[in-house]
């Protein structure tokens, strides 16, 4: 039976005439071919074009996500030149690259798929390293890639519609369609039919091109010389197959379909319903990975269904529970529909996809990231703006500082810090986990936004202006003028006199100005160890705190002030000389030469940049070392995702200190037992795992499974934690969270009780402003699961407006607060007060400008017993050892 | 008998073991046959104590004591002179099968199982009654599969002392202590709150003596069992119950539990029942509240964050060793490879049949691929992908004997980790009540303050470390007869097994004969 829809929509018309494709698999035996656990991912989108070298720093920064088995690059938005072609054949032209893996099929393949159907504009083969071997990391030689700018022949496609009869559709359309299908059949002919694999289609669309490789991204950015090829939109990804021998780049992302580049890094626990949704919509997987099936859903949602972002995005991360009931009706009823037609092709598992792609219809270039719905991948966005404007979407925070740091080294224009850094709230009502950064031309130059799921823009202040690389000349009469000032701000060790005078003075002075006086102070106190303390506390002051920076950007104040902190670091006396100074530094290069410290009160300078993020030579075994000679203060900076700094160092450290500055990395402070670790920004994932004792103050962000299983610690957060804070912890950790979390706060948590020496976490809900004010965020814990099969302790959530709802709830209850619990959490906020400058009674307590009595501004949520958990106590005779006493200390 | 073994711990160390006979902690032993006498006709004359080479009838001053039937031969016993039924002068015995025989097991642990299990734990010796002690009764699997001895020994003069058990665990080469197992099975984890601390120091004690490990199982590592440090493997599984970075320091291996075979997708799950204040205290949680571990870990989803959670664990302690113990999905040979790749030394698979009562029944048997079929299938893939002899392959769920041990190395693994058997030595009776009310009758997987007495440290170490002596022998009976001077040299011969479904000629490799 012919529904008549198929005569109307032009998609599905479209769709009718890929009913004799040849199935390349028959249906049972469609298993996935590899098991690919995570990756690395990472993709940015620029409103300049920028060399490929930059997408070389991150994928390095990754290489532990990968295990060189498979990387790839798509770039979108070429630069036509290096290609060697006009702009306007870049545009209209399909961009074919076919990856030889038999260097002898290539005239066979030409004759009998390029040349009778193509007019070819212009083909030439993909430079490369003359010799593969070059590279030490390549055990496979990579295959030629030939690049041919092609259009469908017209009497070709006159043919193709008339048999089809598909004279009402658009031109373009039907030869998308068309091209699409002979790359498919290319594939068929030359690859999925082939035992021995002979050649295959990277890419096809236009202004959008793939390489990949048996080996790490880098490589194939090196092999294929991309490195000073330019485009807007770069994406690349780090495999890690679980099947071990790959022989040839077929499996590799990215995958492309037509216009659209996808890296993802995850699993599908579904893949043959997957598969078995797309055979019967006619699109069948020739490569067997998850990959390719996402990139084909997308392609059949999006251009042959004519679905908006918006419905694509839904149908493939669905918008599920309290979420779902949060919707605008209209949305839930469109939404309905859309789960209930296309759940059998929507990923299930760990995912994280970075789509690049380019709509030629709109001139578009779009960078996409979604997150799946129980964002189970780590994931970050970042946004920057100013005169180049730049859009990043990584697996680790770190990789976006690396690709920064690597486009400000070779560009002014560009901030190694970005101005926002966020994660997405995956399957949710306010942002749809998905970002969508957006390039369109306006007024001659390409121009970056940036939306999500619903459209909603994200923004950065307009009138916040960057840094324009002016320096003003640090001249000696200066020095000698501002000397007197200085060392009276200097006297104050703790360093809030030098920050209390920069503070109130920023919103006025130009970045020369701020940079001119923190630059005289790095001068004036290099030399004395008690001048450089309190300036390294003032400066870290003013890195940690946030105030208003009036129109200057805060990103742009924050690298100047790490710049020069950097430089008072690797200032410092290296290991192993005479100097009076307190201060040793030590790096990758000087390692060697650690010794025990020369007096007690002595600091290790740690530069960790050069450091393995891994392994037995990494910087974080090197402190355990330091500190089993006798080190007990550290100072370590120049992180670049380097992991684990604090473990190892095992019970009764209570003496310890360090300060982490720069991108630390996962697993910091897992199972520290005593000290201190304060982290001068964002932390990444899987912070404070195990932790016992001792204190972690980060100030910024933390990242996915913030402490897992923790057993302890006093822990303050300044900003948000991602999904899954705090799971399974059990004794007494007791936590300050300033901002939010995404969702799964405090699942299984099992820490006694709070109020007799139990566990507990505060959350205050709240964010800065771009000029450093406290707010509010729109709720105070907007997923729909808090405190989920507890059974101890207590989230105390400030909550004036009573927002947070027993729904969300599974296993805990709301109650009144008492006094006694207000004794018991006053304290920690008075110490967050300390460290964060929040106060107590100006911005916890007061509530649209009123003071309110504590039991109208927080809630606490406690455990009840569920039946599943708690057996009948009395039957079991425990009741009489020590039941109901406080657990333990 | 009794020989005093609570000596200080500090001096319990790896030595020989001669076995010393632990009897029955319990008033009436069970038993296959029961030898009946009759009081009424009974005239005290002593004749059955005179003929009985086996110790059945004794005497306790003028009176007769109760036969201990459990030593009897059975009806096999009739052929002898000494049949005390026949030279009765009385008729007052009878020699019949026990009553409770015939209700004890199952198919996978027979009657005969747990009796010849007893027996080895008693006497650390193989049963000379008629048990079958090497396979159970399931049908398939372990139990289908039987060593296909040569008809005589290649090498006569190949003395037991010659025969080397030995098994390293690290062959990565990767300059990280090498640790090498006298005896080629280690225990497996239970976990403090699942089982008593007298059934967890027994076994790290006789693990002790063996040179061979224990895994703590997911529930802290009890200080008492500081002293043997070296002897101990300590897990971190998904709901990291007692770990910390001190007892990650102390040992030698850590286990990565990411799931268990007879529990895939299910996460551990310790009733309320169990958490005893000191549970509780020991896992810093709430007594009396059910504790779940959550079924993966929170922090791995994919096998890049799996290698970060081993690179974590060997930057806290650069000496040890790590292990990965997965169950078996149909795709465990991607999931061994992938592992190898993230560093692991050994990869521990852990089949379907094992699990405590405490397991749903749902889950045991019906989710993971039995070992047989996942051992061969890792092993293969290994060898294919060349990296066969960088991983210690390491076989668990359902090793019940010997045989089963040697069996799983012939089939491609180096190695096995057991655990109902010796939860059997130290007199498990498979009742199924591990997890329910205040626990085990036995004593054994409880840990209830009475119950837990009902067993002392000295009598289970005996048990534990007698049965170890009778595996010990049994294995290198086994290589003996086929002329292996090591278990290495067994792994992977899969041409020493014929399975009796495809082999209809009569093979019988029970090792009380022959030679």
């Amino acid at each position: 039976m012919q529904c008549h829809n198929h005569l109307h929509h032009p998609g599905l018309q479209l769709w009718q005439t890929r009913r004799d494709l040849p199935r390349p698999y028959p249906a049972d035996r469609i298993v996935k071919g590899e098991d690919e656990g995570g990756c690395g991912v990472t993709g940015f989108a620029a409103s300049v074009p920028v060399s490929g070298k930059h997408i070389f720093l991150p994928s390095v920064q990754m290489h532990n996500r990968g295990n060189g088995k498979g990387g790839g690059i798509a770039a979108v938005g070429l630069d036509a030149p290096s290609l060697g072609v006009s702009q306007e054949l870049l545009e209209d032209d399909y961009l074919l690259q076919i990856a030889y893996l038999d260097p002898e099929v290539r005239r066979e393949v030409e004759t009998r798929f390029i040349t009778n159907v193509f007019r070819v504009d212009h083909a030439a083969p993909v430079p490369t390293l003359a010799d593969w071997r070059d590279l030490p990391g390549l055990e496979v030689r990579p295959p030629d890639v030939w690049r041919y700018f092609v259009r469908v022949k017209p009497e070709v496609l006159q043919y193709f519609i008339h048999r089809h009869r598909l004279y009402e559709l658009p031109w373009a359309m039907v030869e998308d369609e068309f091209l699409s299908q002979h790359c498919y059949r290319l594939n068929q002919a030359f690859y999925a039919s082939l035992g021995e694999k002979k050649a295959f289609v990277l890419s096809q669309g236009k202004n959008l091109m793939i390489l990949k490789i048996v080996g790490y991204a880098e490589e194939a950015a090196l092999y294929y010389n991309l490195l000073e090829v330019k485009a807007h939109i770069w994406i690349a990804h780090q495999r890690y197959p679980t099947r071990g021998r790959v022989w040839h780049p077929g499996g590799a992302h990215p995958f492309a379909a037509l216009n659209v580049a996808l890296v993802h890094n995850g699993d599908f626990a579904n893949y043959f319903s997957v598969s078995e949704y797309l055979s019967q919509r006619h699109f069948y997987p020739q490569f067997l990975t998850d990959t390719e099936v996402a990139v084909l859903l997308f392609d059949l949602w999006h251009r042959l269904y004519g679905y908006p972002l918006e419905y694509v995005i839904e149908a493939l991360a669905p918008t599920t529970e309290r979420d779902f009931d949060l919707l605008p009706p209209e949305k839930q009823q469109v939404y309905r529909q859309l789960q209930a037609a296309h759940i059998h092709g929507s990923p299930d598992g760990p995912w994280f996809f970075i789509i690049a792609r380019n709509d030629p219809v709109k001139k578009r270039f779009e960078l996409i990231g979604i997150t799946d719905t129980s964002m189970l991948r780590p994931q970050v966005f970042a946004l920057s703006e100013g005169q180049v404007q730049i859009g990043l979407v990584c697996s680790e925070k770190q990789a976006i500082d690396a690709t920064l740091a690597s486009l400000a080294a070779e560009d002014p224009r560009f901030c190694p810090v970005a101005d926002l850094y966020w994660n997405a709230r995956g399957g949710s009502h306010t942002d749809g986990g998905a970002f969508i950064f957006s390039l369109e031309r306006q007024n001659g130059k390409m121009v970056l936004s940036c939306q999500d799921k619903f459209g909603k823009p994200k923004t950065v202040p307009w009138f916040q202006k960057p840094w324009e690389g002016t320096v003003l000349p640090l001249d000696p009469e200066r020095l000698s003028e501002m000397t007197p000032l200085l060392t009276d701000l200097l006297a104050d060790a703790s360093g809030y006199a030098f920050y209390d005078h920069v503070r109130v003075r920023v919103p006025t002075w130009p970045y020369s100005r701020f940079l001119e006086f923190i630059q005289l102070a790095a001068r004036l106190a290099g030399e004395d160890d008690a001048l450089k303390e309190a300036l390294i506390h003032g400066l870290t002051l003013l890195l940690d705190r946030r105030y208003d920076p009036g129109d200057k950007k805060r990103s742009h104040l924050v690298r100047l002030l790490l710049d020069t902190l950097t430089e008072i670091f690797t200032a410092s006396p290296p290991m192993g000389v005479e100097h009076p100074s307190r201060y040793r530094a030590i790096n990758w290069e000087t390692r060697e030469r650690l010794t025990p410290p020369h007096r007690p009160d002595a600091v290790l300078v740690l530069d960790a940049a050069q450091f393995p993020p891994e392994g037995e030579e990494c910087d974080a075994r090197l402190l355990c070392q330091a500190h089993a000679l006798g080190w007990r203060r550290f100072l370590c900076h120049g992180y670049r995702g380097q992991r684990f700094t604090g473990c190892g160092f095992g019970p009764g450290t209570d003496d310890v200190r360090i300060d982490v500055y720069g991108s630390s990395g996962d697993y910091l402070a897992s199972g520290i037992d005593g000290m201190e670790i304060y982290v001068h920004g964002n932390g990444q994932d899987q912070l404070g795992q195990i932790m016992k004792r001792g204190k972690l103050v980060v100030y910024g962000d933390v990242g996915q499974t913030f402490m897992y299983g923790a057993k302890g610690g006093e822990v303050y957060v300044l900003g948000n934690a991602a999904g899954r804070p705090l799971i399974n912890a059990v004794g007494r950790p007791r936590v300050v969270i300033n901002g939010t979390a995404l969702d799964f706060l405090a699942e299984s948590f099992m820490a006694g009780d709070p109020l007799h020496g139990g566990g507990f976490v505060i959350v205050n809900g709240l964010e800065f402003d771009h000029r450093g004010r406290i707010r509010e965020q729109a709720t105070p814990y907007p997923g729909s699961n808090l405190f989920s099969l507890a059974s101890g302790g207590a989230i105390y959530i400030r909550d004036p407006y009573r927002l947070v709802g027993e729904d969300q709830l599974n296993g805990g209850e709301l109650v009144e607060m008492t006094q006694a619990d207000w004794d018991l959490i006053r304290p920690y906020l008075e110490e967050n007060e300390r460290l964060f400058g929040i106060q107590v009674a100006r911005d916890l307590l007061t509530v649209d400008g009123e003071l309110r009595p504590f039991n109208e501004v927080y809630r606490k949520v406690q455990a009840v017993k569920l039946a599943v958990l708690a057996q009948v106590v009395e039957e079991s005779g425990l009741e009489e050892v020590g039941w109901g006493q406080p657990l333990r200390h | 008998m009794e020989l005093a073994l609570n000596i200080d711990p500090e001096a319990w160390g790896p030595g020989p073991w001669t076995p010393v006979r632990t009897p029955c902690r319990f008033k009436n032993p069970l038993s296959k046959w029961r030898v009946w006498r009759n009081e009424a006709k009974c005239i005290q004359c002593g004749t059955c104590v005179e003929v009985c080479p086996y110790g059945v009838h004794t005497r306790a001053g003028k009176f007769i004591r109760k036969p201990l039937s459990y030593l009897c031969l059975g009806p096999a016993c009739e052929k002898n002179d000494f049949y005390c039924v026949r030279r009765c002068p009385t008729q007052a015995l009878s020699l019949r099968l026990h009553p409770v025989y015939t209700t004890l097991g199952d198919y996978r642990w027979t009657a005969d199982l747990l009796l010849s299990t007893w027996w080895m734990a008693e006497f650390g010796t193989l049963p000379y009654a008629d048990l079958e002690y090497r396979t159970g009764n399931s049908g398939g699997g372990f139990d289908k599969l039987r060593f296909f001895f040569p008809p005589q020994p290649k090498d006569l003069k190949l003395r037991h002392e010659d025969i080397s058990l030995e098994l390293p665990l690290n062959r990565r080469h990767d300059g990280r202590p090498q640790v090498v197992l006298s005896v080629p099975w280690y225990s497996a984890g239970m976990s403090f709150g699942s089982v008593s601390i007298n059934t967890i120091l027994s076994r790290v004690r006789a693990a002790t003596r063996f040179n061979t490990l224990l895994s703590t199982g997911e529930g802290g590592y009890p200080e008492e069992l500081y002293p043997y440090d070296d002897h101990v493997v300590t897990q971190v599984a998904t709901g990291l119950f007692g770990v910390r970075e001190d007892t990650i320091q102390r040992v030698r291996m850590v286990e990565f539990k990411y799931a268990q075979g007879a529990k895939p997708g299910l996460g551990g799950h310790l009733l309320g029942d169990k958490v005893t204040p000191a549970v509780a205290r020991m896992r810093e949680s709430v007594p009396g509240s059910a504790l779940f571990s959550p079924f993966p870990f929170h922090s791995v989803y994919s096998v890049e964050d799996h290698k970060k959670h081993l690179d974590w664990i060997k930057e806290v302690n650069p000496r040890a060793l790590v292990s990965v113990k997965v169950s078996t999905p149909t795709d465990v040979d991607m999931v061994a490879v992938g592992s190898y790749y993230a560093g692991a030394h050994v990869v521990q698979l852990d089949g379907s049949y094992g699990g405590t009562g405490a397991a749903p029944d749902i889950a045991k048997k019906n989710i993971a691929m039995p070992i047989e079929f996942a051992i061969p299938k890792v092993h293969q893939f290994l060898v294919q992908e060349g990296i066969r002899d960088q991983v210690t392959l390491i076989a668990s769920g359902g090793i019940r004997t010997a045989y089963d041990v040697a069996k799983a190395i012939a089939l491609g693994a180096d190695g096995c980790q057991v655990g109902t058997a010796e939860m059997v030595a130290l007199e498990c009776i498979r009742c199924y009540q591990c997890e329910s009310g205040r626990g085990c009758v036995r004593g054994i997987a409880t840990t209830d303050p009475e119950l837990v007495e009902l067993m002392t440290v000295d009598w289970g170490t005996r048990r534990v470390c007698n049965l170890y002596h009778a595996w010990s022998w049994q294995l290198k009976e086994i290589l003996r007869r086929f002329g292996m001077r090591s278990i290495r040299e067994l792994v992977g011969r899969t041409d020493t097994l014929v399975h009796l479904d495809y082999y209809n000629l009569p093979v019988d490799d029970d090792i009380r004969r022959g030679t």
